[in-house]
């Protein structure tokens, strides 16, 4: 099977703190793969690392055999519960057309087909309703939907996502599941980070078990094992109370 | 003063014209300074430049042999000292503990310190054309000639048609930094443009304002007009209304009072502008806020206490 990105070696230090060591990580294509550890396993820094938004030590990543420069129209990011300013003069439509500017380019301005990109986007995560709002007035679920929007307006082929589902409500963790289920029934891969160990197997196909280096990773029934679980963990971080609730 | 005497005088002319130019252009560069929350570096880059514009004097002066007050020259000036300053005190916050208020208060408070000894000095020495000199300072709107007042519109029109060009770029590296840089383009790139936007913004009023005051219109018609709209577009061109309205009736203002200095007035005059919006916006009233507030708190005094909330 096609590979949609892998590193090779690849390791991040933050300041003299070694974050990621040798990481080998590969994601097939048209998969869902979850990236599963503990806190501090360097999840969210894998990804930055990869994406150009953190300095890698060492190592190089590629997205569908070529460097991201290369590709970047077809590689969308969805940050963990973005740190934008919430108060900017921006509604929600205006917003999601932002996803398009990539393929714009310098100096060209989005236009109606941008406009309705953006628009067909927000339809699909429910929030067509709200296009006008002004981003201040939404709610945590919502803004994390809107996120999403402006992540398919670019659609691209490869979506990563650092935690998505943190901290929504169940209203807006249902329409965000139904739209990543979608993009697997078309094809597109998705990279998801994700925190809640019980529900990893509903929805990622691929898990990658990381704790500073990959404990184990391929299809989920493989490797989401007791053991590779308990290792990835070393007994903490409320792995014990799944594990056990599990038996 | 009634306004035919006003116009018919082209002094008083030149002060309105020249003051609403750069109002109007303060206003609207100004809006992307607020939103990416540059207020203070642009209060820096201000107080910088003084010493630029001393030193590009001298250097006119004493290398080139020609007039030191020159408009361009005291651009270049203004441009390298207050980017050094700018830089100073990004270097000091990102490599030290210190937090970037105080670097910004180092840096600011020290190259305008070394600003003013070049004044004095410049000013006790027997160079030709230092007349004027220290209106840098301050400014001194009714020395604004038609040269300047071509000056100003062009240079203002350059940066306005920056921001338009780039706007996407601007807007997007403004907001969301992260998906700018994922999406291919260059921060350096739109950083270097927006900084040479918010430079121009402030030198631009040097002759008529000052650097001093100059900070003011940059960014008091952008706060004010956030109150008033939530869109970008919006913003920029109310922003840029106010900062044209402010100027030039306050130079009406300065001219019909007598002898008072016109940036001065302004500044007060865009204040007025910032408390009226504060107050009365529709939407971000400080009054309503409150009101609501009251009233929101009220109800839940009832809602949670048996005898109704009655005491």
């Amino acid at each position: 099977m096609p590979i949609a990105c892998e590193t090779r070696d690849l390791s991040v230090a933050y300041r003299e703190d070694p974050v990621l060591r040798h990481v080998d990580f590969r994601v097939p294509e048209g998969s869902v793969m979850g990236i599963v550890g503990p806190n501090g396993a360097g999840k969210s820094t894998l990804i930055k690392a990869m994406l150009g938004l953190v300095t890698p030590l060492a190592g190089t990543a590629e997205f569908f055999g070529q460097p991201l420069d290369a590709v970047r129209n077809r590689v969308g990011y969805m940050p963990q519960s973005a740190s934008v300013d919430w108060d900017f003069p921006t509604t929600v439509l205006d917003l999601a057309v932002m996803g398009t500017y990539g393929e714009l380019g310098w100096l060209r301005r989005p236009g109606k087909s941008e406009r309705a990109r953006a628009m067909a986007a927000l339809e699909q995560t429910g929030m067509d309703a709200l296009a006008s709002r002004q981003i201040g007035e939404l709610s945590g679920g919502q803004r994390q939907r809107a996120f999403l929007a402006r992540a398919l307006a670019q659609s691209p082929d490869l979506y990563f996502m650092d935690e998505p589902f943190q901290g929504i409500d169940a209203k807006s963790q249902q329409a965000m599941m139904e739209v990543l289920k979608d993009l697997c029934a078309v094809g597109k891969t998705i990279v998801i980070v994700h925190h809640h160990l019980g529900s990893v197997l509903e929805f990622c196909d691929h898990v990658t078990l990381l704790n500073k280096s990959v404990v184990a990773m391929g299809p989920g029934k493989e490797v989401f094992t007791r053991d590779n679980i308990r290792k990835a963990y070393d007994a903490n971080d409320g792995a014990e109370t799944f594990l056990a609730a599990a038996e | 003063m009634d306004p035919f005497d006003f116009f018919g005088n082209h002094i008083f002319r030149m002060v309105f014209f020249g003051t609403t130019v750069i109002g109007v252009a303060a206003g609207a560069l100004g809006a992307f300074a607020y939103l990416r929350r540059q207020s203070l570096i642009s209060d820096v880059i201000g107080h910088a430049a003084l010493p630029g514009a001393m030193l590009a004097f001298i250097a006119a002066v004493v290398v080139f042999g020609v007039d030191g007050r020159s408009m361009l020259l005291l651009v270049v000036g203004a441009v390298i000292t207050g980017t050094l300053a700018a830089m100073f005190a990004n270097a000091v916050s990102a490599r030290t503990k210190i937090a970037i208020d105080t670097a910004m208060a180092i840096s600011l408070t020290t190259f305008f310190g070394l600003g003013m000894l070049l004044l004095r000095i410049i000013a006790n020495s027997p160079f030709p054309g230092k007349g004027g000199i220290q209106d840098y300072l301050f400014g001194n709107a009714a020395s604004i000639t038609r040269a300047d007042l071509t000056t100003s519109i062009v240079v203002g029109a350059f940066a306005l048609l920056l921001m338009i060009v780039f706007w996407k770029e601007f807007t997007l590296r403004t907001f969301d930094p992260v998906l700018s840089t994922m999406l291919g383009f260059k921060a350096r790139v739109i950083d270097t443009l927006m900084f040479t936007t918010i430079v121009i913004a402030i030198v631009i009023g040097v002759k008529a304002v000052g650097f001093v005051l100059m900070v003011a219109f940059i960014v008091t018609p952008p706060a004010a007009a956030r109150q008033w709209t939530n869109t970008q577009p919006g913003m920029v061109m109310l922003s840029a209304a106010f900062g044209g309205l402010g100027s030039g009736l306050g130079a009406y203002l300065s001219i019909s009072m007598g002898n008072v200095p016109t940036g001065p007035v302004i500044c007060l005059v865009l204040f007025a502008i910032f408390l009226v919006s504060l107050l009365a916006s529709p939407n971000r009233s400080i009054v309503v806020t409150a009101m609501s507030r009251v009233r929101a708190r009220k109800a839940l005094l009832r809602e949670f206490t048996p005898g109704g909330g009655t005491q």
